[in-house]
C-alpha cells in the first residue's frame, strides 16, 4: 500500500449486483460533503488561479487576456531564478536532517521502557505549537535583544561580540529556519514513523536475529524495506511542505540577507501583494502546482511498481 | 477594562444611531455630506493611534461614524490588494505615502480632484504628500500624518565627549566626526547607528543628505534611478567608514527595522538619523536628554524625507460624499491642531506649523519648519523598488555599504530603473 | 547509560524552546511579574475579549465541520466504492500541493461571490478545507482497519449503513475522530494568513491576528516580551489539549490510521 494507493475494496464478493449499486450510491452520498468542500472551496479558486494565470489582471478593472506573457515572462526573472535555487537546496537540507532525525527519535522511543512516554511527549509537543507562533517564538529566542543563545554562547566561550542569527550571513540565516522547522516538526514525523515501526511483527525480529543477523543488517534488511510505505509518506509531505515554504522565512529571516533565503512561495507573495502583478503571481503558482504534481505521481510510479 | 467596555457600549449606541440615520437616507430625504453614514477606515498598525485620534475627535461631533481597522505593518499591502481583488475595499483607507502613487494608478482610490480644489486650505496642504496622491493630473489621496527623518542624539553622551550639546553637527562631515568623538568613550558606547539590512529605513535616512547636497536619486517621474551619482556615493562612502571603524554600532549591519527604535533607546547611541516622532517615545522612557538636528549633505545644508501616510476614499466605497466630510475635516485647522498638534505630531498643513502646542518646545517648531525643505519622492513601483526586503534597492545599498561599493551603485541604477519602469 | 543521558538532553533541548518562551513572557526588567501580558491585552491593537471569543468560534465551527465531513467522507473512502472515488481522493490530497498565497486571493474573490465576506462561517469553510487531506487520509485508514465482521454483525442487526455508522463504528475511529478533531483546532486557532485575508473588521478578527500585531507594534519596534506572551499565551490551551488527549492521538496514529 501507498500513500495514494486505491483503498481496499470492501464489498463482499457475495453482494447481489442490485444491492451493490445501492451501496455505490450510499458510499457517493457520505461522500458528498467532501466533494462540495473540495469542489466549492478548492476545484472553483484553483480554476480562478489557473484563468488569473493568462491574463493580465488588475486589481480592479477589467481583466485582458495576454497568455503566454505571464508564463513567458517568469523565465527572465532572476529572483525567481534565485528563489528556485534556494527551494531546491533548502528543501534537500530540510528533507535529509529532517528525516534523520525523525527516524532517530523513532528508534530511539520504538520500544516501551521507563521514560520512554516522557520522551515522546516531549519531542512531540512542539508540534502543538502553530507554525506562525513557532516562528514568532524563534524569532524571540534567537534575537540578539532578549534571546538566551547569544548569552549561553558567550557564557561558555563559543561567542565573541554580536552575532544576528536570523539576517546575519546567508548560512546562519538558513540555519535558523532549519532549526525552526526540525524543532517544530520533528516530533511530528516521528510518532508516524514510529506508526510504521511498530507496525512490523516482532517475530519477523525474531527470526532474523535466531539466523544471527547483526542489528545492522536487520535495520537494513527487514525495518527499512517493511517500512518503506510509511517511509514515501512521510518523504512526500517533507518534500511538499519544504517546496512551498513560506511562513518560516516571512517571519524568521524576511528572505535575507541579500536575498539568500527568498523561497518560491515568497516570491509569489511579492508578485501579487508587492508588484500588484496578479497574473505573474497565478503563473508560478500554477507551475509550481504543475512540479508538485508530477513529482508526486513519479514517486507514486516508482513506489507501485516496487511493491 | 471598564473603559473599554463604556467605550464598546457607546460605540454600539452610535451604531444603533447610525442604522437610524441610513434608514432615513434611504427613505429619500437628500444625502448630505454629514448623513450618519457608518465608515469603514484601514490603516496601518503603526499608524493606528493616529487615524484613531482623528476619528474619535470626528466621532464626537458628526453623525457619520467612522470606524478604524488596523492591520499589520508587513501585511497590510497584501490585505488592501485582496480586498481591491475582491472588490471590497473600505470607504477610507490610508498608506504609505510612497506607495500612494502605485494605488493611485491602480485606481484603489476614488478621484478626489474637484473636490480638493475646492477646499480653501487647498495651498497649504503638504505640497509634497498631495503631489504622491496624484496621478495623471488627477488628485487620489490627500496626507493623514506627517513623519520626517531628523538626526537625534544624546545631549548627554554630547557632552562626555566634550561636544557641545547645543551645537549638533551642520554638515554630515561633522555628524561624522561628532560620532567618532562619542565612540572614543568606549565601552558598549557607539557613535552612530544605522538600519543597515531595511530598505525603508535608508531610503528614509540617507536620501535627505544627498537633497541637501543638490543631488537626486530619481528623475521627477520616478522612472530612472540615479542612484550612480556623486552625492550618492559619498553618503554611502561615509557611512561605510563608519562601520568599518566600528564607530557604528556592529548591529548596523544587520539591522532590519524591528529592534531600531530599541538601540537608540539604550542610551549607548551618540547620533543617528531617525524618524522625527520618536523625539516624544524615546523620551519618554529615557534618563538622558535628547537633542535634534536637521539631516545635512557632506558639506551642510539640510533636508527630510517627508514620509507618514496617505488617506483616499476607496475606489468601491458607497458613501463618497460622507467619506470626503471626514477628509476635509482632517485637513482643517480644529484637526490639525486639536488632534494631531496637540498629540504632538507633526501638522499636515504648512500654514499650521506653529501652533499653541508646539510654541511650547522650540524643537517641535523647528522640525514641523522642516517640512517646506524636504522631499517626498515619486514613483508609481515604490514598495517594490525599494522597500520591500526583495527589492534592487536592498542589494544595491548592501553592496556599496558592506561589499564592492563601486559596482554595486552601477549595477543598483540599472536594476532599480528596470523596476521603477515596469 | 550515555544513550539514556543523550536522550534526556535532546528532550531538554525540545522542551527549552517552550519554557524560555514562558519564562521570558513573565520576565520584566526589574524582575518577574505580569506587565509584558498586561500590555499583551491592553496595548492599542492587543488581544480583546472579542477576539477571543471569535477565534474559539472559528475553533468551534472548523472542528465540528472537518469532523463532520471527514467522518462521512472517511466512511465513504473507507467502506465503500463509488464512481469517482480515487478522482476525489487524490483531488483531496492535491489540497496540500498549493501555494496558500494565492489560493488565498480567489478564495477572497469566492466567498464575496457566496456572501460569506469577512465571516467567521466563511473563514471556518476555508480552513475546514485545508484540513480535509489529512483529515481524510486519516479516517479513511480507520475506517479501513475496523474488522468486516463487525459492521456485518450490525448490517444483520438490521442496521442501514448509517445505523451501522453512528452506533457502532464512530466508537471504533475515536481515536482518529480525536486526533482529527486536535489538529482541526490547533490549525484554526493559530492560523495567521486566512483570516488576515478573509476579514476585514477588527471586531471579527481572531487573537493570532493580535498577536502577530505585537511584532510590528510601534513604528516597527518590536515589544520581544509582550510578543513571548502572546506566543506563550497562544500556545497553552492547544498545549494543554495534547497532553490531556495525548493516550488518544497516539493511538490514533497507532491504529494503523497513517500506516500509509
Amino acid at each position: 500500500m501507498t500513500l495514494l494507493a486505491p483503498a481496499r475494496p470492501t464489498v463482499l464478493p457475495s453482494t447481489p449486483p442490485r444491492r451493490k449499486r445501492n451501496k455505490q450510491w450510499i458510499g457517493a452520498l457520505y461522500a458528498a460533503p467532501t466533494a462540495f468542500v473540495v469542489g466549492m472551496f478548492f476545484v472553483v479558486p484553483l480554476g480562478l488561479v489557473v484563468w488569473m494565470s493568462l491574463h493580465h489582471w488588475p486589481l480592479l478593472g477589467a481583466p485582458t487576456i495576454n497568455a503566454p506573457e505571464n508564463y513567458a515572462g517568469l523565465a527572465d526573472d532572476e529572483l525567481l531564478r534565485s528563489a528556485v535555487w534556494f527551494t531546491l537546496k533548502y528543501t534537500v537540507v530540510v528533507t535529509v536532517l529532517l528525516f534523520v532525525l525523525s527516524f532517530g527519535l523513532a528508534l530511539m522511543v520504538q520500544h516501551r521502557r521507563r521514560g520512554v512516554g516522557l520522551l515522546r511527549t516531549a519531542f512531540f509537543l512542539p508540534a502543538a505549537v502553530g507554525f506562525a507562533s513557532a516562528s514568532l517564538l524563534f524569532l524571540g529566542l534567537l534575537s540578539d535583544e532578549i534571546g538566551p543563545v547569544n548569552r549561553i554562547l558567550e557564557s561558555v566561550g563559543l561567542l565573541d561580540g554580536y552575532v544576528s542569527w536570523t539576517s546575519g550571513s546567508a548560512n546562519t540565516a538558513l540555519g535558523s529556519a532549519v532549526v525552526l522547522v526540525l524543532w517544530r516538526f520533528a516530533g511530528f514525523n516521528m510518532l508516524i514513523l514510529l506508526t510504521g515501526l511498530q507496525a512490523i511483527p516482532l517475530d519477523v525480529y525474531e527470526a532474523a536475529r535466531l539466523d544471527g543477523a547483526t542489528r545492522f543488517q536487520i535495520f537494513r534488511r527487514i525495518t527499512v524495506p517493511l517500512m518503506r510505505p510509511t517511509i514515501a509518506l512521510v518523504l512526500t509531505l517533507m518534500i511538499t511542505g519544504s517546496l512551498l515554504a513560506f511562513d518560516q522565512f516571512w517571519i524568521l529571516t524576511r528572505g535575507g540577507p541579500d536575498n539568500s533565503t527568498t523561497s518560491l512561495v515568497m516570491v509569489i507573495y511579492r508578485e501579487a501583494f508587492i508588484e500588484l502583478d496578479l497574473g505573474s503571481a497565478a503563473a508560478i503558482s500554477v507551475a509550481l502546482l504543475g512540479v508538485l504534481i508530477v513529482f508526486n505521481a513519479i514517486q507514486l510510479g516508482v513506489l507501485r511498481r516496487r511493491s | 477594562m471598564k473603559r473599554l467596555l463604556s467605550g464598546t457600549v457607546a460605540a454600539t449606541l452610535l451604531l444603533a444611531l447610525a442604522a437610524c440615520g441610513d434608514d432615513k437616507a434611504a427613505s429619500g430625504e437628500p444625502a448630505t455630506a454629514d448623513s450618519g453614514a457608518k465608515l469603514t477606515l484601514w490603516t496601518r498598525a503603526a499608524t493606528e493611534s493616529v487615524s484613531k485620534a482623528y476619528a474619535a475627535a470626528y466621532n464626537a461631533t458628526h453623525k457619520n461614524q467612522v470606524e478604524v481597522t488596523a492591520y499589520p505593518n508587513e501585511e497590510y499591502p497584501a490585505k488592501l490588494a485582496s480586498a481591491a481583488g475582491a472588490k471590497a475595499l473600505p470607504d477610507l483607507f490610508a498608506s504609505d505615502v510612497v506607495f500612494a502613487p502605485q494605488y493611485a494608478s491602480q485606481g484603489l482610490w476614488l478621484d478626489i480632484t474637484d473636490k480638493f480644489n475646492a477646499l480653501p486650505m487647498k495651498d497649504k496642504v503638504a505640497p509634497a504628500h498631495v503631489r504622491n496622491g496624484t496621478w495623471k493630473g488627477k488628485n487620489y489621496a490627500v496626507p493623514h500624518t506627517i513623519d520626517m527623518s531628523v538626526m537625534l542624539y544624546n545631549k548627554d553622551l554630547f557632552t562626555k565627549a566634550g561636544l557641545d550639546p547645543e551645537k549638533p553637527p551642520t554638515s554630515l562631515t561633522e555628524f561624522a566626526a561628532a560620532a567618532r568623538a562619542v565612540d572614543k568613550l568606549g565601552g558598549d558606547i557607539n557613535g552612530t547607528y544605522f538600519g543597515g539590512n531595511c530598505g525603508g529605513c535608508n531610503v528614509f535616512t540617507l536620501w535627505p543628505s544627498v537633497w541637501a547636497a543638490g543631488g537626486d536619486v530619481m528623475n521627477a517621474e520616478g522612472t530612472a534611478s540615479t542612484i550612480d551619482s556623486k552625492e550618492m556615493a559619498d553618503v554611502f562612502a561615509l557611512y561605510r567608514k563608519l562601520y568599518d571603524e566600528g564607530v557604528a554600532a556592529p548591529a548596523s549591519k544587520d539591522e532590519a527595522g524591528p529592534t531600531w527604535l530599541g538601540a537608540l533607546q539604550s542610551g549607548k547611541i551618540g547620533i543617528a538619523p531617525a524618524p522625527s516622532a520618536w523625539l516624544g517615545i524615546i523620551e519618554e522612557k529615557a534618563t538622558f536628554k535628547v537633542g535634534i538636528a536637521p539631516i545635512s549633505g557632506i558639506n551642510g545644508g539640510e533636508s527630510t524625507f517627508v514620509g507618514g501616510d496617505s488617506i483616499g476614499i476607496g475606489a468601491t466605497s458607497k458613501n463618497a460624499a460622507q467619506a470626503w466630510d471626514f477628509l476635509a475635516w482632517t485637513l482643517g485647522d480644529e484637526a490639525q491642531v486639536e488632534v494631531v498638534a496637540k498629540g504632538k505630531g507633526v501638522p499636515t498643513r504648512t500654514d499650521l506649523a506653529s501652533n499653541k502646542y508646539s510654541s511650547a518646545d522650540p524643537r517641535i517648531v523647528a522640525i514641523n519648519n522642516l517640512m517646506g525643505k524636504g522631499k517626498t519622492p515619486y514613483a508609481k513601483n515604490f514598495n517594490a523598488t525599494y522597500n520591500d526586503p526583495q527589492s534592487p534597492w536592498n542589494t544595491a545599498y548592501r553592496g556599496a555599504l558592506f561589499g564592492d561599493a563601486q559596482k554595486s551603485l552601477g549595477d543598483g541604477a540599472t536594476a532599480l530603473t528596470a523596476s521603477l519602469k515596469k | 547509560m550515555s544513550r539514556k543521558i543523550s536522550a534526556a538532553a535532546l528532550a531538554v533541548l525540545f522542551l527549552f524552546p517552550l519554557l524560555w518562551s514562558a519564562w521570558a513572557s513573565v520576565r520584566t526588567p526589574t524582575g518577574f511579574g505580569l506587565e509584558n501580558y498586561r500590555r499583551l491585552f491592553t496595548s492599542d491593537n492587543g488581544i480583546r475579549v472579542e477576539h477571543v471569543v471569535n477565534s474559539l468560534t472559528v475553533c468551534a465551527l472548523t472542528v465540528g465541520g472537518t469532523l463532520l465531513v471527514a467522518t462521512l467522507g472517511g466512511y465513504a473512502f473507507g467502506r465503500f466504492t463509488f464512481p469517482g472515488k480515487n478522482a476525489l481522493f487524490l483531488l483531496t490530497l492535491a489540497i496540500l500541493m498549493v501555494p496558500y498565497a494565492t489560493i488565498l486571493i480567489a478564495l477572497y474573490v469566492l466567498l464575496e461571490w457566496i456572501g460569506l465576506q469577512d465571516s467567521l462561517i466563511g473563514l471556518s469553510l476555508v480552513l475546514i478545507m485545508f484540513q480535509l487531506p489529512f483529515s481524510i487520509f486519516m479516517m479513511r485508514n480507520a475506517f479501513e482497519a475496523i474488522p468486516k465482521e463487525l459492521e456485518e454483525s450490525a448490517l444483520i442487526d438490521g442496521c442501514t449503513s448509517f445505523g451501522a455508522l453512528t452506533r457502532i463504528m464512530l466508537h471504533a475511529v475515536r481515536p482518529g475522530l480525536i486526533t482529527v478533531g486536535l489538529f482541526a483546532f490547533l490549525t484554526s486557532w493559530s492560523e495567521f494568513f486566512a483570516p488576515l485575508i478573509l476579514l476585514n473588521s477588527t471586531s471579527k478578527f481572531t487573537v493570532m491576528l493580535a498577536v502577530v500585531n505585537m511584532r510590528t507594534a510601534s513604528f516597527g519596534a518590536i515589544d520581544y516580551a509582550a510578543l513571548e506572551a502572546g506566543v506563550t499565551f497562544m500556545a497553552v490551551p492547544c498545549l494543554l489539549l495534547f497532553l490531556v488527549l495525548q493516550r488518544s492521538y497516539v493511538q490514533g496514529f497507532m491504529s494503523g490510521a497513517l500506516r500509509g
